[in-house]
């Protein structure tokens, strides 16, 4: 589990660069310009924490690039309204939590438990609740995002 | 409720007896805005939908680079032209047709009164001077909204922004904004609503400049009230089928600030950010600049032309400038060159192009290069926006930047 302070924006999560680059590329250079070197040490299935308005920004997929870097789950203090409608349409989990950035220590093995809204770090024990997404949503990152849903409505057409 | 929470509650699809911050509301899309850039999102280029849900409430607007840059572009757009005939789009608004979508959007009264866009495009907050709720989305959610013809919104706080008294002299509603952004910093998640008695004294393109840049203060929503004004226009534009929307008698607001917009000097944004960097040009000293940027959905409209050929009438820009005027839309660049504008402009040795969104996205039409200094009348100034990262951009009003583009540099005293 990553710890990130306030504010992380889009542009630090996909960089203009990205833009250009094919698909796969992409996810190594998320958080470069504050963090280098960062992006190499994600394992698949690990946790970003972050702080105040955490996906500050424009509308670029910087959500994808976390998921598709490996990310599974982003809790913040409070998360960006633009970047939470992405993180969903991409089918990411992005969670508000207040007091989780003093809750957790960077490296330490964290629960995300959904019965009872409740996030624990394992080493310290130290526990916060988190705002539930509403079921809606919830089913859309179920389904990997809206794309799936549309997909398997048959909602989407021909490439152009 | 508020004029945004009412909007809202009137779009939404299952029956409400209120709308309040925390709420979560799915509601009806009046219309959704489509634009050239999505041709560069490969989400969706390679995934359509199959049909739109209404295709007559679908727009489909080239703005961002017209004409086509490079081969890249033209290839990626030419993709998009195929929708039209597969979805039977009529509001289609190719090259030479239309212009910036925020801009077109309001002179084509798609804007109406009361309704909801929605529009990928980040600036899409600028319908809020038509009393229309627009917020820029994801393309992935636009893809829903374009097949469902739904999406959904969490309901923020709402900031009263009280606008009084009239514009001073020589300031101009960019100062506004500059102004109350000085004020209230970034304020995500929240909207803004506007109030007060100086705002009958705001032009429909002064509203749209304010509106258009609260998109840089990560508003939600940023909506004016309805009026004679707006009334006017919309009854000027043919338009008379909406319902506008006011707020309730007594509606609490989360915060509330008052603005004697006749105390407001001209102001300018610092380089590579508006939030906290702020400052009145009387600050600033002497910066001697390179390039001068008129254009942008929120300052290329026909007034900001007319300060800037106002300001040259009869005279030469300094010989170390270069400056580039984009008018936002076919309508302004006609009415600017009926009006002689453009005239004046090009023989003060300025340069008129096609309207477009231009210099202001650094793709085309004016990109800057390493080391410029420039003074713009643009929506953002994010390091790199309109070109190299090593330009150093200034933001200000069209007045502002058109006393500069003549003297060679920005200065205090903008008589
Ligand atoms: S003019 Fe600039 S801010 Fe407005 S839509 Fe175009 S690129 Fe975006």
């Amino acid at each position: 589990m990553w710890v990130f302070g306030d504010d992380v924006n889009t542009d630090l999560m996909y960089p203009q660069i990205c833009y250009t680059l094919p698909e796969r590329e992409k996810p190594i250079h998320a958080m470069e310009a504050n963090r280098p070197g960062w992006a190499s040490m994600v394992r698949v299935g690990d946790i970003m924490i972050g702080g105040r308005n955490f996906g500050t920004g424009s509308s670029r997929p910087a959500a994808d690039n976390l998921k598709n870097l490996g990310i599974s789950c982003i809790i913040a203090e409070s998360v960006n309204g633009l970047f939470l409608r992405n993180a969903v349409n991409c089918g990411i989990l992005a969670l508000e939590a207040s007091g989780i950035h003093d809750a957790v220590v960077e490296g330490d093995i964290i629960t995300v438990d959904f019965q009872n809204s409740m996030i624990t770090d394992m080493v310290s024990k130290r526990s916060v609740t988190f705002r539930k997404l509403p079921s809606f949503l919830m089913e859309i990152i179920e389904n990997g995002g809206i794309i799936n849903v549309l997909r398997a409505k048959g909602l989407l057409g021909d490439p152009l | 409720m508020n004029i945004i929470e009412k909007i809202l509650f009137n779009h939404s699809i299952e029956p409400l007896t209120t709308v309040s911050p925390g709420d979560i509301v799915t509601v009806n899309v009046d219309r959704a805005i489509m634009v050239d850039m999505a041709a560069l999102h490969p989400e969706f280029v390679d995934n359509p939908p199959v049909k739109p849900f209404d295709p007559e409430k679908i727009s489909l607007v080239f703005d961002h680079y017209v004409p086509s840059p490079n081969i890249e572009i033209a290839n990626r757009v030419n993709r998009l032209r195929k929708l039209v005939s597969r979805w039977g789009i009529k509001d289609f608004y190719d090259a030479g047709r239309g212009g910036i979508s925020h801009v077109i959007g309001g002179e084509l009264g798609w804007f109406k009164p009361g309704s909801l866009i929605a529009n990928t495009d980040s600036h899409t907050v600028a319908t809020g001077a038509f009393n229309t709720l627009g917020r820029g989305l994801g393309t992935p959610e636009l893809i829903n909204i374009i097949a469902t013809g739904k999406t959904w919104f969490i309901v923020g706080e709402t900031l009263k922004v009280n606008l009084n008294n009239r514009i001073k002299k020589g300031s101009s509603a960019k100062d506004i904004f500059f102004y109350i952004a000085s004020l209230t910093g970034d304020i995500p998640g929240k909207n803004v609503e506007f109030a007060g008695s100086g705002i009958q004294t705001l032009s429909m393109d002064d509203r749209s400049s304010i509106s258009t840049m609260c998109a840089e203060l990560s508003t939600e929503f940023a909506v004016f009230p309805v009026d004679n004004v707006l009334r006017e226009y919309m009854n000027s534009a043919g338009i008379n089928d909406y319902s506008a929307v006011e707020p309730d008698q007594n509606t609490e607001y989360a915060d509330e600030i008052n603005i004697d917009m006749n105390s407001v000097e001209p102001m300018v944004a610092m380089p590579d950010r508006i939030i906290n960097s702020i400052k009145p040009v009387s600050d600033l000293g002497t910066v001697d600049i390179d390039v001068a940027v008129v254009g942008s959905c929120a300052n290329g409209r026909l007034s900001d032309i007319r300060d800037v050929a106002e300001v040259l009438h009869g005279k030469k820009i300094n010989r170390n400038v270069r400056l580039t005027v984009t008018p936002a839309s076919r309508k302004i660049y006609m009415e600017a060159s009926r009006l002689g504008y453009i005239e004046t402009i090009t023989e003060a040795n300025g340069l008129v192009t096609n309207p477009t969104c231009g210099a202001c996205l650094g793709g085309h039409m004016g990109v800057v290069g390493d080391g410029d200094t420039v003074i713009s009348s643009t929506t953002r100034n994010f390091k790199g926006r309109m070109g190299s990262s090593s330009a150093r951009i200034y933001l200000g009003s069209a007045r502002t930047v058109a006393i500069s583009a003549l003297r060679g540099y920005i200065k205090g005293d903008m008589n």
